[in-house]
């Protein structure tokens, strides 16, 4: 493919409305073509123009509220002393454990927690994230897919908890430091049709995450989960190799 | 180019937002509040759902505004392409593709609505909305389902019952058709 094949396929690009093959394979070019991503930029903003045509429409004011209460918790928890090593260790211990021999890893470790429960909103906000797992884990009919590292991320682990309905939990470790703009991406995939897209997570310093999503309806009949890396703002179609994968269930 | 008064005060609230100033945010969220939600409204169909992606995309922007790189476009066009983005991946999550997709026949309101406390008048929705009614309805579609419903290429081939080669070349020629209708905007557009 020549550079001028590349150009023809920006302006679909910039509407996001490539097939996932062609845009896997642009995005490799743009990575190393400062022309076409120049290129790219402008695209999008004439895409950006299509969103005025649009109806202006006025949100209620309890979205602004609700925005900045999400900010105020952002700065105080800014302001609390980080993690040690006490959050790696439960982290740790639980990718190589069976969700019942997690149960009773989390209690006893949650049971050991309460007293820097006190001192730590951070790891508050960690144990709470673990106790809501273990209970998606624990309602009727939950599933719990655990997930490998390939080889673009040796020695990663995740576990995917869901419900009937859907409200799914990913627990994720050891994930390899992301680009800059990148997000990782969990991906629903249902026989042979195209992955569905999942939500995008960012893994904290330590690569761990704990992240939530809502499968749809036709992801519950999954037979594969897995991870790649995408644009932070997420990819309809996966553009990297798979990072994380859970084995096949027919 | 020189850039708006707008822009370039966006610009500087956006800096006020990486040093973590809150009231910053709430500027950035006043002016660009409507025409977000607009947006996502289209794109969901839903206020609910709408309301939630338009608080998950300033939260983003709060978290993230370092990424905004003004070497590489307005603000305008970041915040857009952010919420727009976020609004697909919601609109898939729902699985509400088809619907939306059917839904999207609407094509360009006829009338928009003018915010006035919106970072773009209602004049500048009136010169895109008249761009775009010079396209024709095969170039138009295309890209109206590509942006707003999020569908590739392949689906919209399938969706139109059209070859997919024709859809590409309906996309394109449409989209640098727009470009060149508005380049004699472009004191207003940047481009």
């Amino acid at each position: 493919m020549v550079h001028e094949d590349y150009k023809e396929m920006i302006p679909a690009r910039a509407l996001s409305a490539l097939d996932a093959a062609e845009a896997r394979v642009l995005n490799e070019h743009l990575e190393n073509c400062a022309e076409c991503r120049k290129e790219l930029d402008e695209w999008e903003a004439t895409a950006a123009t299509l969103s005025l045509t649009a109806d202006a429409a006025e949100p209620s004011p309890a979205v602004r509220e609700r925005i900045l209460s999400e900010i105020e918790k952002d700065i105080s928890n800014a302001q609390v002393i980080p993690f040690r090593s006490t959050q790696r260790s439960i982290w740790t211990s639980f990718g190589s454990l069976g969700a019942m021999a997690a149960v009773v890893l989390l209690t006893a470790l949650i049971v050991g927690l309460v007293v820097m429960w006190r001192e730590n909103r951070a790891q508050q906000q960690t144990l709470a994230q673990m106790k809501e797992f273990m209970e998606l884990v624990g309602t009727p009919g939950a599933r719990v897919r655990e997930l490998t590292g390939m080889d673009a991320a040796p020695g990663a682990t995740a576990k995917l908890a869901y419900d009937k309905t859907g409200h799914a939990m990913l627990m994720a470790n050891k994930l390899p430091k992301l680009p800059s703009g990148k997000a990782y991406q969990l991906w629903f995939i249902v026989g042979k049709n195209p992955p569905m897209p999942g939500k995008t997570f960012v893994p904290n310093a330590s690569g761990q995450s704990m992240s939530k999503d809502q499968m749809p309806k036709e992801a519950l009949d999954a037979g594969v989960f897995a991870v790649t890396v995408e644009p932070e703002s997420g990819s309809a179609a996966p553009t990297s190799p798979i990072y994380l994968r859970s084995s096949e269930i027919n | 180019m020189r850039p708006e008064p707008a822009q370039e005060n966006d610009v500087e609230l956006l800096k006020a937002i990486v040093a973590r100033d809150e009231v910053a945010l709430a500027q950035l969220y006043d002016r660009y509040r409507v025409i977000l939600f607009g947006l996502l409204m289209r794109i969901l169909n839903n206020r609910e759902e709408a309301e939630d992606v338009l608080q998950e995309v300033f939260l983003q922007v709060w978290r993230k505004a370092e990424d905004f790189d003004e070497d590489r476009g307005r603000p305008f066009t970041w915040l857009v392409t952010l919420a727009r983005s976020r609004g697909i991946d919601r609109l898939r999550t729902l699985g509400a593709r088809e619907r939306v997709a059917e839904a999207s026949a609407r094509e360009v309101p006829e009338e928009v609505s003018d915010a006035a406390t919106d970072a773009f008048k209602s004049e500048q929705r009136g010169i895109v909305s008249d761009a775009l009614a010079k396209l024709p309805d095969e170039q138009k579609r295309p890209l109206m389902l590509a942006y707003f419903d999020g569908l590739t290429q392949s689906e919209i081939a399938t969706h139109l019952g059209a070859p997919l080669g024709t859809v590409k070349t309906r996309m394109r020629t449409g989209l640098i058709r727009l470009r060149e209708l508005l380049a004699g905007q472009g004191e207003s557009f940047g481009f």
